[in-house]
């Protein structure tokens, strides 16, 4: 008997013209989203590379450590095929040098503003909004479509359980929705297969936990649309509610709980931090500038009474010891401003922790908010990234730092000079420690998304459960 | 005979619930996004405020102007709250430097990447996306409807000429959506003041016309529903097709168009401009040191000179070559910006003119034109910037003797007199006149015309050979 009714609705659905039409956009559009996703990954890939190779070809061209700075670049990852995330807002390089912190900047869209205006298509996109549209196309008459052509009195004349009818409904339309979803899905995996994205196990498996999210979220869309036909009597009354919802719950729940959450917690400014820094940093650098001048006074004052032969003697014997002075003093210069930005970025994260939170605990309400930052946090593209990839550079800051400190310390002992003459060769480069871009590994990835994953599961579990409900005491009249 | 056609199809629209409800839900997105807007406005408002504040006080008790680290930032406007266009996209600072030249930076959703996530909720993306749906969901079955119910073949069985039938269809629906929907944007224009935005007149025109596009882009998609519907026998088959189009015209092609042309030109990446300039540079430094050392080489110094004396020689000398320096580096940057720029206009062109075969990119393009919010934002801001830097360096030319002196070259000169940091020069970021906008948005305003009129010839033409029964 339950065959037969889920055999029933999947005829209902395949057989439908609306069903040839929506299946043909939606591959389409599945299709098409990678292909322009993959474009772009290209694209950024080569971006990334060819800005390696420029960074590495003036740096091959400097002659002394003193003016040595770098830049360091974020790596694009295959995933932003399928869920671009934050990837074109953040930016996507850092300068990496003595005297600057670290910074990201010139993120995609700031410098092809003419890519912002419309902004990017990705497979999330089209699950997000179309799919959850299709699925309420195809199940807002569930039940009362049914009862308006009187064939739910029909089947209910025969000795058909209520429960077992509306699980079979919901079977049969899953059944009837899912599998040919999967089909162009499944293509463009073989299409991402065929062009090569550099997938490695971990994005395999954060895809492939991805599509299973994706399938949950649009679950939810077609028991909300049986829920809903279950509520009402007349199928125009359930469209238009559920147009409604799904309006309010896909466009409008995510974009207004962060800006309720942006009027509640109040985060500084990033360029009034910046202007904090500065002050610091000048000040500090004035004091150094002092010392120096004191500690050159104190050392003149030793030597007052030496003949010139006598100081050179004096100054060779020094040397050591005075480099070292000199260096510990820009040392604790640059540690104390380090310390100062470090402070002052913890209290501006803290803020913006908090403002996060309370953002996502908002707009999860709605289960389109739920999905996204489920599927950005899988991809790697969420918000963090800019955290991760700003941890990692401060680190490799650090490391390239002590690095060009000590080169910096040996070309001062050699006595080069810095006003280079005809003698300059290329700086040996070889054992300068290289930026490697922080891991994501798939626990990383699945760790935060288990909340969004949980509460896409209740979602739907409410829903069923509400149609469930509400069809058992239904009026099949 | 026109005016009872329009008076039946006001009376349909506005007695149904649909109506009902879709005007409650756009009353309060409209309302929502107006007092969004200005409780953003006021909120980055603040920000402008704090930030121009800390970067005076960060400059008070110095001594010497060269050690200044100035900025200046973007002013929001309260109609960027509205229609907010690529204004998060693009740097909101620039730090000024007398060396360097100027680059905008920190983003709004680089500072603050959550907003980007879901971005926000403006008059654009309501009128854009919400209101063209529901145009659809009111004008999908306006003849095949009809014709399904027997009305249509009703209404034909007096003398009622079809041309008259199907504009007073059209009117009637549009003057049913259109007027109600004129009362929660009074009210949101209302609000406006009582929250304490203060607008000038020529802000309300231009707010005025981005309204005035918003409802040509509702009829093009009234005109473009009714065409469909007497195109088609089922209402059914109607509003699948007409759902199909709305999420090609306004989610898919929009979002392609521009990165599938925009990639199809090929304009230098900011990496490799920045390349070459920083290699420039490094070549004019390592022709400058050899002048330093060859200064140094033919300077030995007469016997009756003093150290300082010579230092003061040789920095004067330095000075005079990073001068040099910074204009040479200029010029070079300029020809690298402006062939950048050219290039980039091209791909503009190209892209933005495939997109325009949707009415959802006409319309958005027209509105951010008139907000100010389009790409002549940042080409306005990052002119400005660049004049601004060129007064800044004549200003730290007159109080320091030059506009590149280093500071670590400076005299340490412990009882100098403070600066006031009054005295710089305010950055003023002026608005266009409103003509600019308009003129800016007069061709997408036109094509959105000429999109109405054709769905509408269209609808009228079909319909003159509509199968009434």
């Amino acid at each position: 008997m339950f065959s037969l009714l889920v055999e029933r609705e999947l005829k209902g659905i395949l057989l439908s013209p609306k069903f040839t039409a929506t299946f043909g956009v939606c591959s389409l559009l599945m299709l098409l989203s990678l292909f322009v996703g993959i474009q772009e990954y290209h694209h950024s890939v080569t971006q990334y590379e060819t800005a390696l190779q420029l960074n590495d070809r003036q740096l091959a061209g400097e002659t002394s450590w003193w003016g040595i700075d770098s830049k360091v670049y974020r790596e694009p990852d295959p995933m932003q095929v399928f869920v671009s995330g934050v990837d074109y807002d953040v930016g996507r390089l850092s300068d990496i040098s003595t005297w600057n912190e670290v910074k990201l900047k010139n993120s995609s869209y700031s410098d092809d503003s003419l890519f912002a205006i419309f902004r990017f298509v990705d497979f999330t996109f089209i699950v997000q909004i179309v799919l959850s549209l299709f699925a309420i196309l195809f199940t807002y008459d569930a039940i009362n479509g049914e009862r308006e052509s009187g064939t739910l009195k029909l089947a209910m004349s025969n000795a058909v359980p209520r429960a077992r009818y509306v699980l079979a409904k919901f079977v049969g339309a899953w059944l009837g929705l899912t599998i040919p979803v999967l089909i162009p899905v499944l293509l463009g995996v073989l299409v991402v297969l065929l062009i090569g994205l550099p997938l490695d196990a971990d994005s395999w498996a954060k895809l492939a936990t991805f599509l299973g999210v994706s399938i949950l979220y649009f679950t939810f869309f077609i028991a909300l649309g049986i829920f809903v036909s279950a509520l009402t009597r007349r199928s125009s009354v359930s469209f238009l509610i559920l147009l409604v919802t799904w309006v309010s719950l896909v466009l409008i729940i995510p974009r207004a709980a962060t800006m309720a959450a942006g009027q509640v917690v109040r985060v500084a400014n990033v360029a009034e931090i910046d202007a904090k820094k500065d002050r610091y940093s000048t000040d500090r650098w004035l004091a150094y500038r002092s010392a120096r001048m004191q500690q050159r006074d104190q050392r003149e004052s030793q030597m007052a009474n030496m003949t010139e032969a006598e100081r050179a003697v004096f100054r060779d014997a020094n040397r050591q010891k005075w480099t070292e002075e000199e260096d510990a003093l820009r040392q604790t210069t640059l540690e104390e401003i380090a310390e100062y930005s470090r402070k002052l970025d913890e209290d501006l994260n803290n803020q913006k922790a908090q403002m996060q939170a309370v953002a996502f605990t908002l707009s999860r309400f709605s289960p389109s908010s739920a999905y996204q930052i489920a599927a950005m946090n899988l991809a790697g593209t969420n918000i963090d990234v800019k955290t991760r990839y700003e941890q990692a550079m401060q680190d490799y800051r650090k490391a390239f730092n002590t690095f060009v400190d000590a080169k910096r310390q040996e070309e001062r002992m050699q006595n080069r000079r810095r006003f280079g003459g005809g003698q300059d060769e290329p700086l040996d480069l070889t054992e300068m420690p290289r930026f490697q871009s922080p891991e994501y590994t798939y626990q990383e990835a699945v760790a935060p998304s288990v909340l969004d994953m949980g509460l896409l599961s209740l979602y739907v579990l409410a829903a069923f459960a509400g149609a469930f409900v509400a069809f058992l005491r239904y009026d099949v009249r | 005979m026109l005016r009872l056609i329009i008076d039946k199809e006001l009376r349909e629209i506005i007695g149904s619930t649909k109506f009902a409800v879709t005007f409650g839900v756009m009353s309060l997105l409209i309302l929502l996004a107006f007092y969004v807007g200005a409780r953003n406005y006021q909120v980055s408002m603040r920000e402008y405020e704090a930030a121009i504040a800390e970067n005076t006080k960060q400059m008070e008790g110095l001594t010497d102007w060269s050690r200044v680290d100035n900025r200046i930032f973007l002013k929001p406007q309260p109609l960027t709250a509205l229609v907010s266009g690529i204004s998060n996209d693009i740097g909101r600072t620039v730090p000024i430097q007398t060396q360097s030249e100027p680059r905008s930076q920190d983003s709004r959703f680089n500072d603050d990447p959550i907003y980007a996530v879901f971005r926000f909720i403006d008059l654009e993306f309501i009128f854009s996306i919400v209101l063209s749906l529901f145009a659809i969901l009111f004008a999908y079955d306006a003849v095949n409807g009809e014709k399904e119910r027997g009305t249509l073949r009703l209404a034909f069985a007096n003398p009622v000429p079809r041309d008259k039938y199907i504009l007073g269809k059209l009117v009637g629906s549009f003057f049913a959506l259109a007027v109600p929907l004129l009362v929660p944007l009074l009210l949101g224009c209302l609000l406006l003041p009582l929250l304490g935005v203060s607008m000038e007149s020529t802000e309300w025109i231009r707010l005025a016309t981005v309204i005035a596009a918003g409802l040509m882009y509702l009829g093009v998609f009234l005109t473009l529903s009714i065409f469909v519907s007497s195109m088609t026998e089922h209402s059914s088959s109607s509003f699948l097709l007409l759902l199909v189009i709305w999420i090609f015209a306004v989610l898919i092609i929009p979002r392609t168009a521009v990165f599938v042309a925009g990639r199809a030109v090929d304009v230098p990446s900011v990496d490799e401009v920045d390349f070459q300039k920083s290699t420039y540079l490094s070549q004019l430094w390592d022709d400058d040191m050899k002048k330093m050392d060859e200064f140094r080489r033919s300077n030995p110094g007469s016997p009756g000179e003093s150290h300082e004396d010579r230092h003061r020689k040789f920095r004067a000398y330095m000075t005079e070559l990073a001068d040099a320096r910074t204009g040479k580096l200029d010029v070079f940057s300029q020809r690298l910006n402006e062939d950048r720029n050219n290039r980039d206009l091209v791909r503009q062109h190209l892209a933005l003119g495939i997109a325009r075969i949707s009415p959802a990119s006409v319309f958005a393009l027209a509105a951010t034109d008139l907000a100010g919010t389009s790409l002549n934002l940042k080409n306005r801001f990052d002119m400005a910037a660049r004049a601004y830097r060129d007064s800044y360096a004549r200003f730290i030319q007159e109080k320091t003797g030059s506009a590149t002196s280093f500071w670590w070259m400076g005299n340490q000169n412990e009882d100098a007199e403070e600066i006031d940091p009054y005295e710089l020069p305010a950055f003023e970021f002026k608005e266009a006149p409103v003509s600019d906008y308009v003129t800016s948005a007069l061709p997408d305003l036109a094509i959105l015309v000429l999109f109405n009129l054709v769905f509408f010839s269209g609808a009228f033409v079909a319909f003159l050979r509509y199968d009434v029964r």
